[in-house]
């Protein structure tokens, strides 16, 4: 008689719902098959509008449902009449779904923002890295961003992290903007970064690249002197590490590594623009490169941008011989120049860096390369000094497009020969 | 076939192009780029080295090829002025050129107020259109000072024309002083030079230049104004033998 009652009150409760607004989802704990067939009956009352996310079964496992507003007086009585435990797992699921919504939107502007920065300009810092940002949020799945440290003014470090998971892929480091004034490679970097994600699914050798390698991308490893070269002084080349008892200030951050320190090519003079540091890393900017590639370990190539003179070089530049793997790094960067031309005929010269251009020590890719890293390689960008760093924007793109053509070609060389 | 080592462009080399084309008394100024090729570098045991290049050179502004040259430049030891054989051929017509000069100086003479600037291009690579001119003659003018200033082991691009003020003269020469920024290889030092040129067409061009390096002073903020680059001691008053 009194089940009676409470299926008539339950009936009388239903009507239609257009939002969600107030429903709630329950979790629902039976203590007995006893209870688990009452939510059975329950299931059938189709009037309340029900909605099981998880039926009832067996007592072991929990029954989830959706229970609009307007029946859950009725549900909740119910099961208080049977001694049936529950718990509300969602208060509102309207929220729920603005929320969701909200999420959605934003998604959809910051997509459309990130369609909408322009690659073919030069940016701010700011600019830059909420770029990343955007970049990283749009390609979740894949991009990531992580800091590896900060700078002397304590700007970040940020990496975007290309990777598919797995635990131990070996991967490619790439970096620009390690001299401040170069500004086609910072600007290269953001536009190889959103290429790399969009490529990955669509463009098969990328997509094989990936599902096996990770790449992390600095994309302005000086960030203290970039920000000057915009404020202050177009012309900046190193970083803005303060000395005590010297007027200058800076320290070149590609004659800083552990790699010849303090030879040929380098200056000892605080005010010079090659000045070498007053130690190995002692640059933080170049420090936290230094201890994220050890912390690795499983780096196998390290590519470093510059601009300009439209050169492909690889190690050494500390001293005037030839690495051990010469002719297979020759082949690799040739080949790697010619798919560079190949696009709007931009030529690069291949070779050494202390053949192709003078002796200098304390370079990064002599330091990766003596670490262990055979595929070094150092890119110098357009031009050959018409503009020099001063590169008109409209040639950031085709700079870009070109780059990435070489690029992809040791990527892929590297990927083809693990070691 | 060209070597690895100094295969790049050497500004310097059009004074040299020009030098070469016109015989010692050059009546031109125009403006080309050269792009240079190492043929064969001879080491000259107890005098020097020899280099053996070969270049060809282009309008500034058409792009179109100009020339080729064939030089041999020995640098002899401590002394940092070689000396050059050169032989050129040109592609473009001698009348020609000298047409394009007398243009080139009727659009300078026709402004009605000088030309009086900063920073071109700008941080961005942008050069206003009314500045291309005066960009153009920097080029000139800084590459007789490359030319002065390089050794063996030391060379400039020009990196930025940082001021530039037109002097209007009472004759018929175009007069600016300019501040111009060399950039040094492999220093990678920013120079900064300080220039006068004046030129008449069918006249040799005239450049008075004194150069400091940037950095000695320390973190000196960017000039606002334009120094008199005339009052600042000119140390370096020669005329272009071009």
């Amino acid at each position: 008689m009194r089940l009676l009652l409470f299926v008539s009150a339950l009936l009388g409760a239903a009507w239609c719902m257009e939002t969600f607004s107030g429903d709630q989802v329950l979790r629902i704990r039976a203590s007995s098959g006893d209870q688990i067939d009452k939510l059975q009956l329950l299931e059938t009352l189709e009037h309340l509008q029900l909605d099981f996310w998880l039926h009832p079964s067996n007592p072991a496992l929990p029954v989830d449902i959706r229970v609009p507003f307007g029946s859950l007086q009725a549900v909740r009585a119910f099961l208080g009449y049977h001694d049936i435990k529950y718990s509300i797992l969602i208060e509102d699921v309207q929220v729920i779904l603005n929320e969701e919504k909200q999420e959605m939107i934003s998604n959809q502007r910051r997509e459309r923002s990130n369609s909408n920065f322009n690659y073919g300009a030069y940016h701010s810092l700011d600019a830059i890295y909420k770029a990343m940002d955007d970049l990283a949020a749009e390609y979740h799945g894949l991009v990531s961003k992580i800091q590896i440290g900060e700078s002397y003014e304590k700007r970040p470090l940020y990496v975007l992290k290309f990777s598919t998971g797995g635990p131990d892929h070996p991967a490619i480091w790439l970096d620009a903007g390690i001299h401040a004034r170069e500004w086609v490679t910072q600007a290269t970097a953001l536009w190889t970064a959103q290429k790399i994600a969009s490529e990955y699914g669509n463009d098969p050798s990328i997509t094989s690249l990936l599902d096996t390698m990770d790449i992390f991308l600095l994309v302005v490893t000086n960030p203290d002197g970039y920000v000057y070269s915009h404020a202050k002084n177009r012309m900046w080349r190193k970083t803005r590490s303060k000395a005590a008892g010297s007027l200058c200030v800076g320290v070149d951050p590609n004659r800083n590594w552990d790699a010849g320190f303090g030879g040929p090519g380098s200056s000892d003079q605080r005010c010079s623009d090659s000045y070498r540091g007053p130690h190995a890393n002692s640059e933080v900017e170049v420090k936290s490169i230094v201890d994220f590639i050890k912390k690795h370990g499983n780096i196998k190539a390290f590519l470093t941008i510059h601009s300009y003179s439209q050169l492909l070089m690889y190690p050494y530049g500390y001293k005037c011989t030839k690495p051990a793997d010469y002719r297979e790094l020759d082949t690799v960067g040739k080949a790697a120049a010619n798919a560079l031309t190949s696009l709007h005929g931009t030529s690069f010269k291949v070779g050494t860096i202390c053949s192709t251009v003078y002796q200098a020590s304390g370079g990064s890719i002599d330091w990766s390369y003596d670490f262990g890293i055979k595929y070094s390689f150092a890119f110098e960008l357009r031009d050959t000094g018409r503009y020099g760093f001063l590169l008109p924007a409209d040639q950031i793109i085709p700079t870009a497009e070109e780059t990435w053509l070489g690029l992809k070609s040791i990527m892929e060389h590297v990927r083809d020969h693990p070691y | 076939m060209c070597l690895a080592k100094n295969n790049k462009q050497f500004p310097g080399l059009t004074y040299l192009f020009s030098q070469a084309t016109t015989g010692q008394n050059t009546e031109c100024a125009s403006i080309f780029f050269s792009r240079s090729c190492l043929l064969l570098f001879q080491p000259v045991l107890g005098t020097g080295n020899k280099y053996y290049l070969q270049f060809t050179t282009e309008d500034y502004k058409t792009r179109e090829n100009v020339g080729t040259c064939l030089a041999i430049v020995f640098y002899l030891k401590r002394k940092p002025t070689p000396t050059v054989n050169i032989k050129c051929t040109y592609t473009k017509d001698q009348k020609e050129v000298q047409e394009d000069d007398h243009r080139f100086y009727q659009k300078i003479r026709q402004q009605t107020k000088p030309i009086i600037g900063s920073y071109i291009p700008d941080s961005y690579g942008n050069i206003e259109p009314a500045f291309e001119s005066a960009w153009a003659l920097a080029v000139v003018g800084s590459s007789y000072i490359m030319w002065e200033k390089s050794t063996e082991n030391l060379g400039y691009f020009m990196a930025q024309v940082k001021h530039v003020k037109q002097w209007i003269s009472k004759d018929d020469s175009i007069d600016f002083d300019y501040a111009v920024l060399l950039h040094e290889i492999p220093t990678q030092e920013m120079i900064l030079c300080h220039m006068r040129v004046i030129w008449i067409p069918n006249h040799p061009l005239k450049v008075k230049y004194f150069c400091s390096s940037e950095n000695q002073s320390a973190e000196s903020e960017d000039v606002s104004g334009m120094e008199s680059g005339s009052a600042d001691g000119i140390l370096n008053e020669k005329e272009a033998n071009f």
